[in-house]
């Protein structure tokens, strides 16, 4: 037992947060906003950055172009970007491309790793239908055999970042007459590919998220994951990478972090009040519990081992303390704090006002907090089925 | 960062689990709080284990491990419901053995032997650590009033917080000193518990003011320990439970809602679990401090009603009886969230510095 972080984590770390402090800035942001994550002039060259430090695929095996690091540093980049809502790839990075490493040909991964490292390839996740949620292997999205590839008809819906993408992880039915969880294949598909249509959903948080139809769409056979008809096995190992930074810590505490500097700057007299403090230190009672879940997680991850209850337990509380702390520091805040983005009064861009409004996502997204709590109640706890 | 127990550690665990639950049981600690005695035999079976000089160094006699395993001890310990001052003693012992101002030697192989017994005596009516009105004087006399002091006839000393003409320090008096009388109060716990005035008792100045501080957070820190022990068997007593009890046609435990307050439970139970090491091996290695201590003791505080509180839930009336064990670990639980500071005023301490930017790793 030893609490203590390794000085070579930390160094990198350190290295990560000046790497941040010498792209951050506002111009970037704005474009990352406004093209909703698809490359843009200022952000390629960051992505160039970052493809040149060689984080992007640190932690993969030597054989498929990485170090071998172990996945705590992949935890460590993650929470710090998070902490300054950086683009890292995200979804794309944390679980697209480890699956192509595991899974796909070697026509695949050199089709789309090299891309997906430079930023120019980017993935929106196409697994949830109008009548697949929570239980996906319900998806009848189909693929039917025809010459050289597969003929795709059906729809998506929640396939964020649909637009800005360039292909889609599909999630679809290519053996009809299998049981439910078998019959289902990952296929790539281009979003300009003829007979995709993607339709855009606003969100009450700002966020656009789109609903994506497939009439007739070709996807060549190069671009069906194998193993065929196993692609539920290839859905639950991206869930699994996802897993070791699924609840950034950093984030919500950056919120912290701004609402207590606006309060030094603009409010002293409520920074003042010892029942604001009280507040406060509730707070950072609530995120030491979640940064102490989060991390146990990443060590297990990083062990290799899998307790599905220790990510469970990282992805209810970080999403549940999301909503609880971004609703109460927009209180504190008083009335500035539920000015939105687009008023020029709001506090650092809205960022509080914004993660109050977008913390349902996380709750019931990535597998809702209920199945997420059946899971710990019946693995992780050995309660009955 | 390695948040498991070593091989040491774990057979540590391992052994003292095994002991206690075969050597102590439910019936035995019924019987010595129904008395509202300390368990002296368990007492003496601690000491031969070597147990209770565990985090004391080898050359008074010790186990020279640290806060950490002092911390395990007082977790087992808290699992049986024992009725022993184990956090009293073991934070005494730290605080005498790292911060006294005078070796305190002697002393030390007598705790470690079983025969010494040292139990803090803090609080007074202002129920406020920091405020002592406590005095010695100059001719070693202390005159004081202390509340809430854990197992004080079981012990043989007292650690007194007391102004003295060297200022604000921590004062050894003797239990047998005939100016001391205690009065016992009905705590919620169940364990021994007494209010102490002393009217002229000899006192002994050991440390200074900074050792009340380490003594507090060492105390909570233990504390924390023992609480987590109170909460993760009411967990294991609701899982047992619920997949055994049979409604409707099915475990209990089948129910998605009885599963989701085991979740909430398991939550609360493994995110502390992690706090109170991190904190031990923290203060062990130097690198945490009074709030880190606070702040932990004030998680527990707030967890323990709740996880007990849906044990009952899920346990129904069966949960309720004396004749069930669950109990020990409700009434031990608030109880002990209650010692050594409660969470609002460790929250309190917390809220002092609000401004430095929390951790993320």
């Amino acid at each position: 037992m030893d609490f203590r972080w390794p000085d070579e984590y930390l160094a990198f770390r350190d290295a990560v947060d000046a790497f941040i402090q010498e792209w951050r800035s506002p111009e970037l942001a704005a474009e990352i906003q406004q093209r909703e994550g698809a490359p843009g002039p200022l952000s390629r060259k960051y992505f160039a950055a970052l493809q040149e430090r060689g984080w992007m695929r640190m932690c993969w095996p030597a054989d498929m172009g990485g170090e071998g690091r172990d996945p705590i540093y992949q935890f460590i980049l993650v929470e710090a970007m998070e902490y300054w809502r950086m683009p890292y790839g995200n979804l794309t990075f944390t679980s697209i491309a480890p699956s192509i490493g595991q899974y796909g040909t070697e026509h695949q991964k050199q089709k789309y790793l090299p891309g997906i490292w430079n930023g120019e390839l980017t993935f929106a996740i196409g697994y949830s239908e109008p009548n697949a949620g929570t239980d996906l292997a319900a998806l009848r999205t189909k693929g039917e055999k025809v010459d050289g590839g597969w003929k795709v008809n059906g729809q998506k819906i929640w396939t964020s970042l649909a637009e800005n993408s360039t292909h889609i992880w599909l999630a679809t039915r290519t053996d009809p007459d299998a049981k439910k969880h078998a019959g289902i294949s990952v296929l790539i598909v281009q979003t300009k590919a003829p007979g995709v249509t993607i339709r855009p959903l606003k969100t009450m948080s700002g966020l656009t998220t789109y609903e994506t139809f497939y009439d007739d769409v070709f996807v060549p056979d190069e671009d069906v994951l194998p193993p065929l008809h196993g692609g539920w096995g290839i859905i639950m190992h991206a869930l699994n990478h996802e897993r070791v930074g699924l609840s950034p810590t950093s984030n919500l505490a950056r919120n912290y972090d701004v609402v207590v500097a606006e309060l030094q700057r603009n409010a002293p007299h409520k920074l003042a009040d010892p029942v604001v403090r009280m507040r406060l230190a509730e707070l950072r009672m609530e995120l030491e519990r979640h940064r102490a879940l989060a991390i146990r997680n990443a060590v297990t991850i990083s062990r290799g081992a899998i307790k599905p209850g220790e990510a469970s337990m990282a992805k209810i509380s970080g999403s549940e303390l999301r909503y609880r702390m971004s609703n109460l520091l927009v209180d504190i805040l008083g009335r500035v704090g539920g000015l939105a983005r687009d008023d020029d009064r709001a506090v650092e861009k809205g960022l509080v006002q914004g993660n109050f409004l977008s913390s349902p996502i996380l709750r019931f997204g990535g597998g809702t907090n209920e199945v997420q709590r059946s899971i710990l109640a019946t693995r992780h706890l050995g309660m009955t089925r | 960062m390695d948040p498991d127990f070593d091989e040491t550690q774990l057979l540590l665990q391992t052994t003292t689990r095994r002991y206690l639950e075969g050597e102590v049981p439910f019936d035995r600690v019924r019987e010595h709080e129904e008395k509202c005695r300390a368990d002296q035999e368990l007492w003496q079976a601690m000491a031969g284990q070597g147990w209770l000089g565990v985090a004391l160094p080898e050359a008074v006699g010790g186990g020279g491990a640290g806060l950490v395993e002092a911390g395990i001890l007082v977790h087992e310990l808290a699992r049986r419901a024992a009725v022993v001052p184990g956090v009293e003693v073991m934070a005494s012992a730290v605080v005498l053995a790292r911060h006294a101002d005078v070796d305190q030697s002697a002393l030390l192989r007598g705790i470690v032997d079983g025969e010494v017994v040292v139990v803090p005596a803090l609080l007074e009516a202002g129920d406020d650590f920091a405020q002592v009105d406590a005095a010695v004087d100059a001719g070693g006399k202390l005159s004081a009033e202390k509340r809430f002091v854990d197992y004080p006839d079981f012990a043989t000393h007292h650690l007194v917080s007391a102004h003295g003409p060297e200022g604000l320090g921590l004062y050894l008096i003797e239990r047998g000193d005939a100016a001391i009388e205690t009065e016992a109060r009905s705590c919620t716990g169940r364990t021994p518990q007494a209010d102490v005035r002393y009217r002229g008792a000899s006192a002994r100045r050991v440390a200074g003011e900074s050792a009340i501080g380490r003594l507090l957070d060492i105390g909570r820190a233990l504390t924390a320990a023992q609480i987590l022990g109170s909460m993760e068997v009411s967990l294991e007593m609701t899982v047992e439970y619920t997949n055994l009890r049979v409604q409707f046609g099915q475990p209990l435990a089948t129910f998605q809602a009885v599963q989701h307050h085991a979740a909430d439970m398991c939550m609360h139970v493994e995110s502390n679990r992690f706090l109170v090491y991190e904190l031990l091996d923290s203060l062990e290695r130097g690198t945490a401090g009074s709030a880190d201590a606070a702040l932990v003791k004030a998680s527990v505080s707030r967890s323990v009603p709740f996880v007990t509180m849906q044990a009952h839930q899920l346990h129904g009336g069966q949960g309720l009886i004396e004749e069930n064990d669950l109990y020990f670990f409700t009434i031990r639980g608030k109880d002990r969230s209650l010692a050594w500071g409660t969470a609002e005023e460790c929250l309190a301490q917390v809220a002092e510095d609000v401004e430095s930017p929390p951790r993320w790793l």
